[in-house]
């Protein structure tokens, strides 16, 4: 097994494996380490939404902007089929109050310049949607990935630029030294050896706090189950990606718990194999990934209030993925004081997928540059203190 | 069994691209379905399952015995809606 290099990825999703295409890409001798397989936590149990709509006006939408921007080239890049679809989105209203709450937000987000409207016939563009539901917003912006095949391509693309990825393999501990007082990275153990490195990248997910106490440091991120609901394969059904104003709101106050505990919002999108996947619930229950009967319940309820047709569909499976949380819904990006060398990357909460690509991009940035071409200052973890 | 054999016949996966995904890492069969979608199907990996658990012990030097099953998340079998709606317990 190889002892040392450059910088060292800890974990193997679609955070960890873009961090490692991009240093890669940028000449610098990595290794990724990933304690399962490629995809095996929250990267492997989600939806795929690159969805613009949600993200708060200002600092995060202009992220997830130049990610989308990074995307629509993506596949060409790493030779890779991701399933990348531009195919638009829709947050639907059902109530009068709503529809204030919405114009309100498409606003802000027109400014910071995304492309919005408000559709007052949304049953035009897609005849699914139930008659009651009065408005919707939509965004041609909007698009559609494969998270399998996201995580796998980035990864090929690094091995073909250099980079080493070793699967099944888990990080036990971080070792450090002290350099004139300062503590600084000094290498990584894992189950098969020691690797001797400058640079660790915490990109563990849920797991990135295991990882941080390695060095002596907290990090506030906690596991958020998410389940989803998985049909039969459809004839083309909805082009569109749907979400509920509900939906909106908890991913805007992220706080919010929802009506019983659930944090029950709306999601609905049809994959490239013609699979409806349709979500979802946002609930703290520690590590927990099974599904519940009392989710696939309301998560069923919610869709047939939305596009009644539906009813006659045949759900084939469910899953759980655990969202990375932070307590203000935005993710760990950067440097942390105290330990030189040990940087984060963690905590995309329900946008993990759509922040991938910007997020390696800046990263390698970061690690080879000193500073990223967009300033990582407001997703530092001092914001919490 | 020559490469072209399908192992999967809900997502009409071969045992070629089974043993490529082997050769790319998987070492479970929840690392097949991630690369090649065989177990996604209607049946939910009930045909195919037992196949490309002998794929991998095969291939990987596993003991056929020791390769765990998929994970399995309710419904168990393909369920309308309507009636998911209306039923009651697990
Ligand atoms: C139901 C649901 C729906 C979602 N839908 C969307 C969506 O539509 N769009 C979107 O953008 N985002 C979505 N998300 C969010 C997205 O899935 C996550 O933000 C993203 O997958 C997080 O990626 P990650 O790489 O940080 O974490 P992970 O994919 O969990 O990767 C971390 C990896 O680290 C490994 N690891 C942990 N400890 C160690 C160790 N000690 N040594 C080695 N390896 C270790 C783990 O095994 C794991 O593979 C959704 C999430 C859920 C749950
Ligand atoms: S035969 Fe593979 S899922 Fe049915």
């Amino acid at each position: 097994m190889v002892n040392k290099a450059d910088a060292v990825v800890i974990g193997g999703g679609v955070i960890g494996n873009s961090i490692a295409y991009y240093l890669a890409k940028y000449g610098v001798d990595t290794l990724l380490i990933e304690r399962k397989d490629l995809a095996a936590g929250t990267s492997g149990a989600c939806d795929g939404f690159i969805f613009l709509q949600s993200k708060k006006p200002g600092f995060d939408l202009r992220l997830a902007l130049e990610s989308t921007r990074l995307y629509e080239n993506l596949a060409d890049e790493l030779s890779y089929d991701i399933e990348y679809r531009k195919c638009g989105g829709m947050i639907l209203i059902e109530t009068e109050e709503q529809l204030k709450a919405i114009i309100e937000l498409v606003d802000g987000q027109r400014k910071t310049g995304l492309d919005v409207k408000l559709m007052r016939i949304p049953q035009e563009l897609e005849p699914i949607l139930s008659g009651h539901i009065i408005g919707a917003t939509h965004s041609p912006l909007d698009a559609q990935v494969n998270p399998f095949k996201v995580v796998l391509g980035f990864a090929q693309g690094a091995k073909r630029k250099g980079a080493q990825i070793l699967t099944h393999m888990e990080v036990q501990a971080i070792r450090t030294r002290t350099v004139r007082g300062e503590l600084k990275v000094d290498s990584v153990i894992t189950e098969r050896g020691e690797i001797k490195t400058n640079t660790v990248i915490n990109a563990a997910g849920v797991h990135a706090p295991v990882i941080a106490k390695m060095v002596g440091l907290d990090l506030p991120i906690i596991p958020r189950r998410g389940q989803v609901l998985v049909t039969e394969p459809l004839p083309d059904l909805v082009t569109s990606l749907l979400v509920d104003a509900e939906y909106i709101t908890l991913k805007l106050a992220p706080d919010h718990r929802g009506t019983d505990g659930l944090g029950l919002g709306f999601t609905l999108e049809q994959t490239a194999s013609g699979n409806l996947l349709i979500g979802s619930t946002r609930e703290f229950v520690g590590y927990d990934r099974r599904t519940t009967y009392h989710g696939i319940k309301a998560i069923t309820q919610n869709v047939l209030r939305i596009a009644p047709a539906l009813k006659e569909v045949n759900i084939i499976r469910s899953f759980a993925g655990l969202r990375p949380y932070t307590p203000d819904g935005l993710p760990i990006l950067g440097k942390l004081r105290g330990v030189e060398g040990f940087i984060v990357a963690a905590g995309h909460e329900g946008d993990g997928i759509a922040l991938a690509p910007i997020t390696g991009k800046l990263i390698a940035e970061l690690v080879v540059k000193g500073k990223p071409s967009i300033s990582l200052d407001e997703f530092g973890l001092e914001r919490f203190k | 069994m020559d490469d072209e054999v399908i192992i999967c016949r809900c997502e009409e996966v071969t045992k070629g691209e089974i043993l490529k995904a082997i050769e790319q890492g998987a070492k479970t069969i929840t690392g097949i379905k991630i690369r090649t979608r065989a177990g996604m199907g209607l049946c939910q990996g009930r045909t195919c399952g037992r196949l490309i658990a002998r794929l991998l012990a095969e291939r990987t030097a596993q003991v056929l015995e020791e390769i765990p099953p998929a994970t399995v998340r309710p419904p168990v079998r393909a369920t309308k809606m309507e009636n998911l709606v209306t039923s009651h317990g697990e």
